[in-house]
């Protein structure tokens, strides 16, 4: 997905974090639904007894991964206030950096208080950008994790695959499920690479910028 | 940005600065005013967003930095007080005087550091350096918290919108012609002030001032006899109608 930031880095920083945090949202139901496919699985998989107990064991992980992802989802949920405010933050300090240099190149005499003031602006905007940087890393990392949960996921849509062929008249309904968690995988996949993208985006604004 | 001294005394000197030719054309002109005495400086309206380089170029030629340490403003208007995210910025220790009814809505200007000093509806008393000035409430004309500064040592009135004028061009500093003024004030005081009633009560709590001068937020100040030419036509006049 390509934001169109135009020249405005700042203004750039805010469309970025809520194109993000849209894409949060499909992660979140996703990630639910996969937990709730989960318990459903285990319902079934007891009802079979003895001839799914390998898949059985296997819901255990699902449940698992789903609930750490929906536990990572929101917690960058509850982040993106301190981006917005970040955001916010950087293009105050952007527009204060470019009124204090128009007031430096307006003074003929380059009074030292400009001077002063330029440097601090220039100090206080860098400071704003390094803060703003290091939680879009911060971001960006909670997204990895995210993805290595779901190349698990993959692996024990797979796995649950064997398990279901084995389970006699329960096989299809099993199958079923392993189907979804590959695809629910595939999707969150999805929505993750889109953020990736989009924060690699931010950081090429930073560097023409 | 121009800048004339308008009253220098023993303990301190008037500031106005305005008719900036870099302002971009559709913004309104404002005149801003810079209160200095010998330990503290004060600006009053410090304007828009637009004119913060200007203005801060202009005050330097007044006043260092360290010794900003109060801006007030009449009420919550762009054209007032926008400016504000930048001053926070650049004098962080200073003190914003403004009407408590605005200060949820100003600090959306974005003030993190300047300390905001609420004036209750009945006014109030800013001291700088040895000097007293009060705030005298001038509710509903325009906005609904509203407030002047009266200096009784310079016997200067800073009226914000009350006397404001509306006209085009390189405009003197003063009022030359009252008769001829009236045409640029008419407009706006019919239009912007929306109460009668809220107009009369100012008048009568003004006609208590000893005052020389009186300098609004836009156009051309009063001087002398033209303050009181000013309230009597003021009085007559019906505001309010669109």
């Amino acid at each position: 997905m390509t934001v169109h930031v135009e020249n405005n880095q700042e203004i750039g920083c805010f469309i970025i974090v809520a194109t993000v945090v849209a894409q949060l949202d499909i992660i979140l139901v996703e990630a639910k639904n996969l937990s709730l496919a989960a318990k459903n699985a285990r319902v079934v998989a007891i009802r079979a007894g003895e001839a799914a107990l390998g898949f059985k064991s296997i819901t255990n992980f699902i449940d698992e991964f789903s609930t750490k992802t929906i536990q990572t989802t929101q917690e960058i949920n509850q982040h993106s206030n301190l981006l917005f405010k970040l955001a916010l933050e950087q293009l105050r300090a952007s527009q204060f950096e470019h009124h204090i240099n128009r007031a430096y190149s307006l003074n003929d005499k380059s009074h030292i208080e400009i001077k002063r003031i330029k440097n601090d602006a220039t100090q206080i905007f860098r400071e704003s950008l390094t803060r703003f940087n290091s939680e879009m890393q911060a971001l960006t990392l909670q997204f990895e994790e995210i993805r290595q949960q779901m190349r698990a996921a993959e692996y024990i849509a797979v796995t649950s695959r064997v398990e279901a062929s084995q389970a006699g008249e329960y096989c299809d309904s099993l199958e079923s499920v392993s189907d979804y968690i590959a695809s629910a995988a595939l999707r969150i996949k999805s929505a993750i690479s889109i953020n990736l993208s989009t924060l690699s985006q931010l950081k090429r604004i930073k560097v023409s910028g | 940005m121009k800048s004339s001294v308008i009253y220098e005394g023993k303990h301190h000197k008037w500031v106005v600065f305005g008719r900036d030719e870099s302002k971009p054309e559709k913004i309104i002109d404002t005149n801003q005013y810079l209160i200095c005495t010998d330990t503290e400086s004060m600006l009053l309206d410090p304007g828009g967003i637009e004119l913060f380089s200007p203005m801060l170029t202009g005050i330097l030629g007044y006043t260092e930095l360290s010794k900003l340490t109060t801006l007030f403003a009449s009420h919550q208007d762009p054209d007032i007080i926008s400016s504000l995210g930048l001053w926070d910025k650049t004098i962080p220790k200073a003190k914003l005087y403004a009407p408590w009814l605005w200060e949820g809505f100003i600090r959306h200007f974005g003030m993190e550091n300047i300390e905001f000093m609420a004036v209750k509806d009945e006014g109030g008393e800013i001291k700088l350096g040895s000097n007293n000035f009060r705030l005298i409430p001038a509710h509903y004309l325009h906005s609904s918290g509203n407030f002047n500064v009266y200096d009784p040592e310079a016997k200067i009135l800073m009226s914000g919108d009350l006397g404001a004028s509306l006209e085009k061009g390189d405009v003197p500093m003063f009022v030359e012609d009252f008769g001829e003024h009236v045409a640029h004030m008419e407009y706006f005081h019919r239009r912007w002030m929306p109460s009668n009633r809220a107009k009369m009560n100012w008048i009568a709590r003004v006609k208590e001032l000893d005052i020389k001068i009186m300098a609004p937020q836009h156009g051309r100040i009063f001087k002398d006899d033209d303050v009181q030419e000013f309230l009597a036509w003021f009085e007559k006049l019906d505001v309010g109608c669109a």
